[in-house]
C-alpha cells in the first residue's frame, strides 16, 4: 500500500498509510493528517487516490504546496515526491507493484470544479512507462472488422481502419447496402483508442447485438453478431 | 460542400474571465475552439495567440505563401497538414512568449480545429476541447481527449460514467505552449450531406450530456440559434467554466419529410 512519510526538518514524525481513496491534511484536529503548526492551513491539502494514481491537491492554502520546490494547485504524485507543507515535508511512497491498489473499490466523489491543468511532461511520461510496466497498455489499438453472414452488401469482408465508418445506401458508407429500401445511413462504427463503438442512427431503429436491441452506444466485442437494416454480420478482432 | 456555420463564447456563471475563444473562417471552411489556461490574463493570451496563429498559417500555406512548419504526414491530405502545421508555429509562439514574460509562464491552451476540404473534413487536437459529428441523429465523438481520465479510461481503470464525475477530470496531458514541441493527433472524416460538425470547450461538455448536444442540433436549422441554446443549457446547468461552441451544418438534400414541414408551417402562417 501506498503511504506518506511525515517529517520535520529531517526528523522523521510518523508513517500514513494511504488507505482512504481521499486524505485530508492540515492545522484543523478533524483531518486525516494534522499538522499543528502556523504555517499549516486549517485546510491546507487533499492527497488522492483514483485507481490507485495518487495526486495532491492544494485546498488554496496561505503558504502553499510544494511538489519537488515546485508549487502546485495540483500534482501527480510519484514514487518518492518530496512534498512540502509550511515547514513540514511528505515523502510519498508507492509500492512498486500496485496490484493491491487496483482491486480498491472507489467511490467517485463530486468532481471539483478545477481550473483546466496541464501535468508536467515528464510525469506524464513517468505515468505512461508505469503503466507499460504494469501491463495496462491500451486495448484499442488492434484492427477489428465486420465478415457478413447474411444479406446484400458490395462485398463480404470489411476491414475498419478509419476513424469513422458508415453503414447504409450513401456514398460515404464504407459497408454499402443495396436495395430500394435501405437506409441512407443505418449505423455508424466510431474507432477509438479504447475500442470499437456501433451506434444505430434514426433511420434503422432497429439495431441488434447478439439478438439484443442497442440504443446508443455500444462497444463491440469480438465473435458479436450485429443485424442491422437487413443484414447480419459478425465483428472479429484480428490478433 | 455549401454549409452554414456559427460559433458563440460565454464566460459561464462562476469564472470572472473568459479565457476561451474561437474562429469560424467561412472562405476557409476553417472551425476552431480553444480554452486558454494560466494565471493572470495569460490563458486569454495563449488562446487568442492560437487561433490567430492557425487561421494565418493556414491561409498563407493554402495560398502557397508559407511553408509546412515541421513534418509533412504523408499520410494525411495537405489539408490535414496545414492545419498541424498551424498548430505546431502556434504552439512554438505561445512557449516562446511564456519563456520571454514571467506573467506569462506557464500558459497554454487546448485546440478542436476542423479544415472542410472537399469531401472531407480535417480534424486536429490537442487537450480536452473536442469535435463530435451528428449524423443521421447519432453523435459520435471525433477526438479523445488528452486527460489523465482518458488515459485510464483506455488502460480499462475507470469506466466513461466514473470519469464524468471524476475529480481529477481536468488535468489534461496535452497542449499547446507547455513544451517547445507538440504531438498534434489528425484524422479525416468522409463527409455526408446534413452532416453537422460540432466543436466545444469543456465549459459545454462538462454542463451538457452528448444526447442533449444531439437533440439541441437537431432542433434547430440555424447554427446561430442552437449555440445560444447550447450556452443557455450549459449555463443553466452550472456554467462553471468559460463555455465556447463552434457549429458547421453540411447542407442536406430537401427530403420529403421537410418540404411537408416547410409547406405545413406555411399554411398555419396564413
Amino acid at each position: 500500500m501506498s503511504k506518506v512519510i511525515l517529517k520535520f526538518k529531517e526528523a522523521v514524525l510518523k508513517e500514513i498509510p494511504l488507505d482512504k481513496e481521499s486524505v485530508t491534511i492540515g492545522r484543523n484536529p478533524g483531518n486525516d493528517i494534522h499538522i499543528d503548526n502556523l504555517a499549516v492551513s486549517s485546510f491546507h491539502a487533499k492527497l488522492i487516490n483514483q485507481r490507485g494514481q495518487f495526486f495532491i491537491q492544494d485546498l488554496s492554502s496561505t503558504n502553499g504546496t510544494f511538489v519537488n520546490g515546485r508549487r502546485i494547485s495540483e500534482s501527480v504524485l510519484n514514487n518518492n515526491d518530496d512534498i512540502i507543507i509550511g515547514k513540514h515535508s511528505l515523502i510519498f511512497v508507492s509500492p512498486q507493484t500496485q496490484e493491491e491498489d487496483k482491486t480498491e473499490t472507489l467511490k467517485i466523489k463530486k468532481p471539483a470544479m478545477g481550473e483546466t491543468i496541464i501535468i508536467d511532461p515528464k510525469k506524464h511520461k513517468a505515468m505512461i512507462e508505469e503503466a507499460r510496466a504494469a501491463g495496462q497498455a491500451g486495448i484499442g489499438e488492434k484492427l477489428g472488422g465486420f465478415t457478413i453472414i447474411e444479406g446484400h452488401t458490395d462485398k463480404r469482408e470489411y476491414e475498419l481502419s478509419g476513424r469513422l465508418v458508415t453503414i447504409g445506401k450513401s456514398d460515404t458508407s464504407l459497408i454499402k447496402l443495396k436495395g430500394f429500401f435501405a437506409p441512407k445511413v443505418a449505423a455508424l462504427i466510431n474507432r477509438t483508442k479504447t475500442g470499437y463503438f456501433i451506434s444505430p442512427s434514426e433511420s434503422s431503429k432497429k439495431l441488434k447485438v447478439n439478438g439484443n436491441a442497442i440504443e446508443g452506444r455500444y462497444e463491440l466485442k469480438d465473435g458479436d453478431i450485429v443485424d442491422v437494416a437487413n443484414i447480419k454480420m459478425q465483428f472479429y478482432i484480428k490478433e | 460542400m455549401k454549409f452554414i456555420a456559427a460559433g458563440k463564447t460565454d464566460k459561464g456563471v462562476s469564472r470572472q474571465n473568459n479565457e476561451d475563444n474561437f474562429c469560424v473562417d467561412e472562405g476557409l471552411g476553417l472551425f476552431i475552439v480553444v480554452d486558454g489556461m494560466g494565471g493572470a490574463a495569460a490563458g486569454e493570451i495563449a488562446s487568442r495567440m492560437a487561433v490567430e496563429t492557425i487561421r494565418n498559417q493556414v491561409k498563407l500555406s493554402a495560398a502557397g505563401h508559407e511553408p509546412f512548419y515541421g513534418n509533412y504526414d504523408k499520410k494525411f491530405s495537405e489539408a490535414s497538414n496545414r492545419i498541424a502545421s498551424g498548430m505546431r508555429l502556434a504552439n512554438k509562439a505561445i512557449y516562446e512568449a511564456s519563456q520571454s514574460n514571467v506573467a506569462w509562464r506557464g500558459m497554454g491552451t487546448t485546440v478542436a480545429a476542423a479544415l472542410l476540404d472537399g469531401a472531407k473534413m480535417s480534424i486536429a487536437h490537442a487537450g480536452d476541447s473536442r469535435i463530435y459529428l451528428v449524423r443521421a441523429n447519432s453523435i459520435v465523438q471525433l477526438t479523445e481527449d488528452h486527460s489523465i481520465v482518458s488515459e485510464q479510461i483506455k488502460r480499462g481503470l475507470l469506466t466513461k460514467e466514473e470519469a464524468e464525475s471524476s475529480e481529477i477530470r481536468n488535468i489534461i496531458t496535452r497542449a499547446l505552449g507547455n513544451a517547445p514541441s507538440v504531438e498534434v493527433d489528425l484524422d479525416e472524416i468522409d463527409i455526408m450531406a446534413g452532416d453537422i460538425f460540432v466543436l466545444c470547450s469543456d465549459g459545454l461538455t462538462t454542463m451538457v450530456a452528448d444526447d442533449v448536444i444531439l437533440s439541441t442540433v437537431a432542433a434547430h436549422d440555424e447554427p446561430e440559434k442552437a449555440c445560444v441554446a447550447l450556452v443557455d443549457i450549459a449555463n443553466k446547468n452550472g456554467g462553471k467554466d468559460n463555455i465556447t461552441v463552434v457549429l458547421a451544418y453540411l447542407s442536406g438534400e430537401k427530403t420529403f419529410s421537410k418540404k411537408f414541414k416547410n409547406l405545413f408551417g406555411w399554411h398555419r402562417r396564413e
